[in-house]
C-alpha cells in the first residue's frame, strides 16, 4: 500500500488499563478477527503473559481499515511491554511508530511508568492521541482525568477521547482519529533497506522471528541481509505480515511492518534495536538508538534439590535463546550449593525468569538476594565489578565503591507527597524535582541508588500510599558511596547466603533484622547456636538460638508404637533434607524465608 | 488381698523376654476432653452390652498361639464406665481364653467420677488388681482449662476409696505444662496425689495432637501453644519432688515406689507380644503390629458377622524391627541391654548404628555403663532427636 495510507501506531499504557483490551475490539472491529474467533487477550503469546496479565514482548498487527472518508488505511498496531524494566524496548517500539495512542484508566488517571513513556514518545516527536478507557465503570472520572491529560500534553480536554475497550464504546472513533492525526511513515523509498528491529523471539519450530519497520528503502524476501550491530549475515528466507496470524509476503515497503524469518537460532543474532540491512552494498549508517542490553540486578539461583543442577543449566541456555538480556553464570555457594549467578534488567524480569524456570521446566529454585553491581577501585588502582557480595575485596584493600543510582519518578496523590518523600530520604534519596499534574496529583523525581529501590521499594511506596502511587526509574550514572560488606555467621561459620553489600549507615539495620530473622527461622538445636552479624570481624548484631530442652514424645504405649515411629521418621526425613552449615541444621525453608524478605527490616 | 510382687516384671528395668500381655480397649468416655486423640466415643450407652458380647466374642475366637498373660491392660476411654459384672465378664474371657500367670498384673484404667469403694471392691473380686486413675490435676482452674469434669477432691477421694476397697496398686495420671498452670500448682497437684499415698505416677506434658478441638484452639490462636521450655521446667520439677518422695523414674513419664512398675507397659517398652481386642485396639507379634477398625459398631458388626475385626497391619524389616527396640528401650531409665539386644537382632544392628551412638554420647545424650545403654537425664527430655537418629 501507498505510504499515504500507512499508519503505524503503538498504545502505552500502565499495566491493567485495558491495552490488551483495547486490541482485541480493534482487531474485531477492522474485521482483523472475526468474532467468532476472537478470543481475551487476543495478542498475547506466551502463557506466563495471560495469566499476569501483561506483555513481555511486543507483537505487531497489520489491520485494514476502510475510514468514514471511504479510503481503506493500514493501520500497524504495535503492542508494546508494559513494565519498568522493559523500557529500552518500548522506546524501540515507539521508534518504530509515528503515532501512539495514551491509553489511561479512566477511574485511575497515568501513573508513574505511562509518564515515562509518554515523555519518551514525545521526545521522539509522535504524535499523541489522548484516550480515556473504562469510562462505563461506577469509578470512571473522565472529566478530571481529561483535565489532567490535557494539562500534561498541551490540549485541551475536549481532545481526549473517551472510550470504554470492554464494551466498545468510542473505539470507532478512536479508529478515525489514528487515521486524521497520525502522519504518514516519512521514509525515503530509494536509499537503501534500513529497517529497524522492535522486537524478536525465538520460536522452536521457525527460530527467531524478528519484528522490524523498514524506515527506509524496501525489503524483499530471500535476499541476503545484514544485522549491522550483531555483525550476523544470513538471508531472509521469509519476511510476511502479521494479519494476525503470519502471512508471507515478497516485500516489505518503506513504512512497512512485518517479520523476517532467516534461519537465526539465537536472539542475540537478532536484537532489539538493531538495524536490518541488505548485502551487499547496504546502508552505510544504521538508524540510531541500538543498544546493549544492561543487566541492573544480580541473584544467585540456584536449584532446590542438588541434583538438578543439569537442568537449570540447560533450561537458562533454553531460554537465552529468547532473552538477549539474560546473562549467567556458575557459581557456587556453600549455603545453597551450585547454581548461576545471573544478571537481569530488574526485579520483574528476575521474577519471570525464574517463574518460568520453575514452571516450564518443572525446577524448585531457591534465589539469593537480589543485588547490584558495585565498581571498585583498589588501593592499587586496580578497578573491578562486583556482583556477588563474596567477590567483595577485603574493607583494607578498598580505595572506592561506585554503585549504580537511577533517576526514579513516583506519580502518587498529593496526601502522600509527605510519605513518598520520607520513604525516598530513608532510601538514600536526593530530590530532583516536584511537579504537580493537577491538584490532586504529584510527579515526583529522585535520585537514588538502584540497589535501594531492588529491596521491596515498590511494595513499600504501594503500601505507604494505599496502593495509589506508582513508580518508574532509568539509569543515572553511578556515585562513589561508603558501602560495607555484611557477613552472618551461624556457630561462628559464614553463611555466604545472606552476606550483602549496603551503605554503612544501614549496616546495622540489617545486621540485626538478618540476625533476629535467622533466630526465629533456624530451629533450636541440641547446642546453643550463636547467630553473628559482621563487618569484616567486627560483629554489629548478635542473637542465639538456645539449644533445645524437650524434645519428647510425651507417651509412647502399645496403641501409638506404628504411629509415633512414623513421626519419628518423619522427623528424620526433615532433617535429612536439611542444610548442614557447619554443625548446625538449616531447613531449606530458612533460606526461603531469610531470603524471601526484604532486609532493610521494615517489613 | 496381697498380690505378690515379682521383683523382675515389676522392676521397671528393660528386659529381653518381657512375658505376654493382653490389651482390651474400652472406647466409652462419659465426656470427651479437647486434647484427647484416643480412640474414644461419647454417649454411646446403647452400644455397651452389645460391644461387651463382641469383646468376649472376639477374644473366645482369637486364633492367637500364646503363652499365659503376663498381664492385662484394659484401657479407653473410660473402662469403668461399663458396669462391674460386664468388666469381670470381659476378664473371665481373656483368663478362659489365655490363662493368666498367677502374679500376673491385671490394670484397668478408671475415671474419678465413675468410680466408688464398692466398684473398686468388686473389681478386685473378679481379679483387678491394679487401678489407674485418670486424675490429670488437682487445681481446679487447670481441670477446667483442661475440660475435665471432676474435681480434684474427687480424685483424691477416688484414691481412698481404692485404698479402702484393699487396692495394693494405685496409679494416678497428670498432666502438666498446659497453659493453664503455674509452677507452683504443678507442685501442689504432686504433692496432693504424694500425700494421697499412690504407688505409681504418671506424668504427663500436655501434647497438642492433630486433629483433636485443643490443635484447632492453638492453631487459630484462642489458646496458646504449650512451651517446651516450661514443659522440660515441669518435667525437672517433678522429678525432683517424686523422688524426695521415695518415687523413681523409670520411664520418659512414669514413677513408682520401688518394684511398682507396671510390668505390662514395660512389656510395650520391651517390644514384647501382646494380643489386643476392641475398637481401634493395637496388637504386636514378632514384627508384625496390627490395628482393629476404630468404629465401636463397625467393630461390633465385624465380630457379630463372624469376621475379623482387623484392619490393617505393618510387618517390620529386622533392621527397623531393630531400630524401634531400640527407641523404645530408651525411654526406659534403664535403658537396654546391650548383650541381649545383639543377641535378638544380630551384631550388625548395633555396629551400623555405632558411629551415631558415639556422636550422641560425645553431645551427652547418651551414656554406655555395665553392659547397658541408656539416655542421659538430659537425653531423655530431646529423646526424639536421639530417637529419629537410631531408627
Amino acid at each position: 500500500m501507498d505510504p499515504l495510507h500507512q499508519r503505524a501506531v503503538a498504545v502505552i499504557a500502565h499495566i491493567d488499563h485495558g491495552k490488551s483490551t483495547l486490541s482485541d475490539r480493534l482487531l474485531q472491529l477492522t474485521g482483523t478477527v472475526s468474532d467468532r474467533d476472537m478470543r481475551e487477550q487476543y495478542l498475547d503469546r506466551m502463557d506466563l503473559e495471560r495469566e499476569r496479565g501483561i506483555t513481555i514482548k511486543a507483537a505487531a498487527v497489520r489491520m485494514e481499515y476502510r475510514a468514514a472518508g471511504g479510503e481503506t488505511y493500514e493501520i500497524n498496531l504495535i503492542d508494546t511491554p508494559g513494565h519498568v524494566d522493559f523500557g529500552y524496548e518500548v522506546s524501540r517500539s515507539l521508534a518504530a511508530c509515528d503515532g501512539v495512542v495514551l491509553l489511561v484508566d479512566a477511574a485511575q488517571g497515568i501513573e508513574a511508568q505511562t509518564l515515562t513513556n509518554l515523555y519518551l514518545a514525545v521526545d521522539a516527536g509522535l504524535e499523541i492521541i489522548p484516550v480515556l478507557n473504562k469510562i462505563d465503570l461506577p469509578a470512571a472520572q473522565p472529566d478530571k482525568f481529561a483535565d489532567e491529560l490535557a494539562t500534561l500534553i498541551g490540549c485541551d480536554a475536549t481532545d481526549v477521547l473517551r472510550i470504554s475497550a470492554k464494551t466498545g464504546a468510542g473505539v470507532p472513533e478512536l479508529l478515525e482519529q489514528i487515521v486524521l492525526a497520525v502522519p504518514s511513515p516519512k521514509g525515503d523509498p530509494s536509499a537503501p533497506l534500513r529497517a529497524l528491529v522492535f522486537d524478536s523471539y525465538y520460536d522452536s519450530y521457525r527460530g527467531v522471528v524478528a519484528y522490524l519497520r523498514a524506515v527506509d528503502g524496501h525489503l524483499d524476501a530471500k535476499t541476503p541481509i545484514l544485522f549491522m550491530a550483531a555483525g550476523t549475515e544470513v538471508d531472509a528466507d521469509e519476511i510476511g505480515i502479521m494479519a494476525p496470524d503470519a502471512q508471507p509476503v515478497e516485500r516489505l515497503e518503506t513504512g512497512a511492518v512485518g517479520y523476517l524469518i532467516s534461519g537465526i537460532k539465537d536472539v542475540s543474532l537478532a536484537k532489539v534495536g538493531d538495524t536490518v540491512t541488505t548485502r551487499p552494498r547496504g546502508a552505510a549508517v544504521p538508524l540510531p538508538g541500538y543498544r546493549e542490553p544492561k543487566p541492573m540486578v544480580y541473584a544467585g539461583i540456584y536449584p532446590i534439590e542438588g541434583d538438578d543442577f543439569p537442568i537449570l543449566r540447560d533450561a537458562l541456555d533454553k531460554l537465552k535463546l529468547n532473552d538477549a538480556s539474560l546473562v549467567y553464570e556458575p557459581e557456587s555457594s556453600g549455603a545453597l550449593g551450585f547454581g548461576f549467578r545471573c544478571g537481569f534488567l530488574g526485579l520483574l524480569h528476575m521474577e519471570i525468569v525464574r517463574e518460568r524456570l520453575e514452571r516450564e521446566f518443572d525446577l524448585s529454585l531457591i534465589a539469593s538476594a537480589p543485588s547490584v553491581g558495585y565498581e571498585i577501585e583498589l588501593t592499587d588502582r586496580t578497578r573491578r565489578i562486583v556482583r556477588n557480595p563474596s567477590e567483595m575485596p577485603d574493607p583494607s584493600d578498598i580505595e572506592e565503591v561506585l554503585e549504580p543510582y537511577v533517576s526514579a519518578m513516583i506519580v502518587t496523590p498529593s496526601d502522600f507527597v509527605g510519605t513518598v518523600m520520607q520513604l525516598c530520604q530513608e532510601r538514600r534519596g536526593e530530590l530532583k524535582e516536584m511537579h504537580y499534574l493537577s491538584t490532586e496529583r504529584v510527579e515526583i523525581r529522585y535520585q537514588m541508588p538502584l540497589a535501594e529501590i531492588i529491596f521491596d521499594f515498590f511494595d513499600q511506596l504501594k503500601s505507604k500510599t494505599k496502593g495509589y502511587a506508582s513508580l518508574d526509574y532509568e539509569p543515572a550514572g553511578q556515585y562513589s558511596s561508603h558501602l560495607v560488606k555484611v557477613d552472618v555467621l551461624l556457630n561462628q561459620q559464614p553463611v555466604d547466603a545472606f552476606s550483602t553489600i549496603v551503605h554503612r549507615d544501614k549496616a546495622y539495620e540489617y545486621g540485626k533484622t538478618m540476625t533476629e530473622r535467622l533466630r526465629k527461622l533456624i530451629p533450636r538445636q541440641l547446642f546453643d547456636v550463636p547467630i553473628q552479624a559482621a563487618i569484616g570481624s567486627r560483629v554489629i548484631a548478635r542473637e542465639t538460638v538456645k539449644a533445645k530442652r524437650k524434645d519428647v514424645l510425651a507417651k509412647c504405649y502399645g496403641g501409638d508404637v506404628s504411629r509415633k515411629r512414623k513421626l519419628l521418621e518423619r522427623q528424620k526425613e526433615g532433617k535429612r533434607r536439611m542444610k548442614q552449615i557447619g554443625s548446625v541444621e538449616v531447613p531449606q525453608s530458612a533460606f526461603i524465608e531469610a531470603l524471601k524478605l526484604e532486609p532493610s527490616g521494615q517489613s | 488381698m496381697t498380690v505378690a510382687v515379682d521383683s523382675g516384671l515389676r522392676s521397671g528395668l528393660w528386659r529381653a523376654s518381657p512375658g505376654f500381655g493382653v490389651y482390651v480397649h474400652i472406647p466409652f468416655c462419659l465426656h470427651r476432653c479437647h486434647y484427647c486423640d484416643f480412640n474414644t466415643y461419647e454417649s454411646h450407652g446403647e452400644l455397651h452390652s452389645s460391644y461387651v458380647e463382641a469383646l468376649v466374642a472376639s477374644i473366645e475366637q482369637s486364633p492367637f498361639e500364646s503363652p499365659q498373660a503376663t498381664s492385662v491392660f484394659f484401657g479407653g476411654g473410660t473402662p469403668t464406665l461399663l458396669s462391674t459384672a460386664q468388666l469381670a465378664e470381659i476378664l473371665s474371657a481373656v483368663r478362659r481364653r489365655f490363662g493368666l500367670e498367677a502374679d500376673a498384673e491385671v490394670t484397668i484404667e478408671a475415671n474419678p467420677e465413675t468410680v466408688s469403694e464398692t466398684s473398686f471392691e468388686g473389681l478386685l473380686e473378679s481379679g483387678f488388681n491394679r487401678f489407674s486413675l485418670g486424675v490429670q490435676s488437682l487445681v481446679p482452674k487447670v481441670l477446667a482449662g483442661l475440660g475435665r469434669t471432676h474435681s480434684g477432691e474427687r480424685a483424691l477421694a477416688a484414691v481412698a476409696e481404692a485404698r479402702r476397697a484393699g487396692a495394693t496398686d494405685v496409679n494416678v495420671d497428670l498432666i502438666y505444662g498446659s497453659v493453664w498452670e503455674s509452677d507452683d500448682e504443678w507442685r501442689r497437684s504432686l504433692e496432693g496425689v504424694i500425700d494421697a499415698g499412690v504407688d505409681h505416677v504418671s506424668a504427663y506434658a500436655l501434647t497438642v495432637e492433630e486433629g483433636t478441638p485443643l490443635a484447632t484452639l492453638v492453631t487459630t490462636g484462642r489458646v496458646p501453644d504449650v512451651d517446651p521450655d516450661v514443659q522440660a521446667e515441669r518435667h525437672g520439677i517433678a522429678s525432683s519432688q517424686l523422688a524426695a518422695s521415695g518415687f523413681e523414674r523409670y520411664e520418659v513419664s512414669n514413677w513408682c515406689h520401688p518394684g511398682r512398675a507396671s510390668s505390662h507397659n514395660v512389656l510395650y517398652w520391651s517390644q514384647g507380644d501382646y494380643a489386643a481386642f476392641g475398637a481401634g485396639a493395637h496388637g504386636h507379634l514378632a514384627g508384625t503390629r496390627w490395628w482393629n477398625m476404630r468404629l465401636p459398631r463397625e467393630f461390633i458388626a465385624a465380630v457379630e458377622s463372624g469376621a475379623e475385626p482387623r484392619f490393617g497391619s505393618e510387618t517390620l524389616s529386622p533392621s527397623e524391627r531393630a531400630g524401634e527396640a531400640l527407641v523404645l528401650g530408651l525411654r526406659l531409665t534403664s535403658g537396654v541391654v546391650l548383650a541381649a539386644f545383639e543377641a535378638r537382632f544380630g551384631d550388625a544392628s548395633l555396629a551400623e548404628r555405632g558411629a551415631e551412638i558415639d556422636k550422641l554420647e560425645g553431645l551427652g545424650l547418651l551414656e554406655r555403663s555395665d553392659g547397658w545403654l541408656r539416655l542421659t537425664e538430659r537425653g531423655t527430655l530431646v529423646a526424639n532427636e536421639v530417637s529419629c537418629r537410631l531408627l
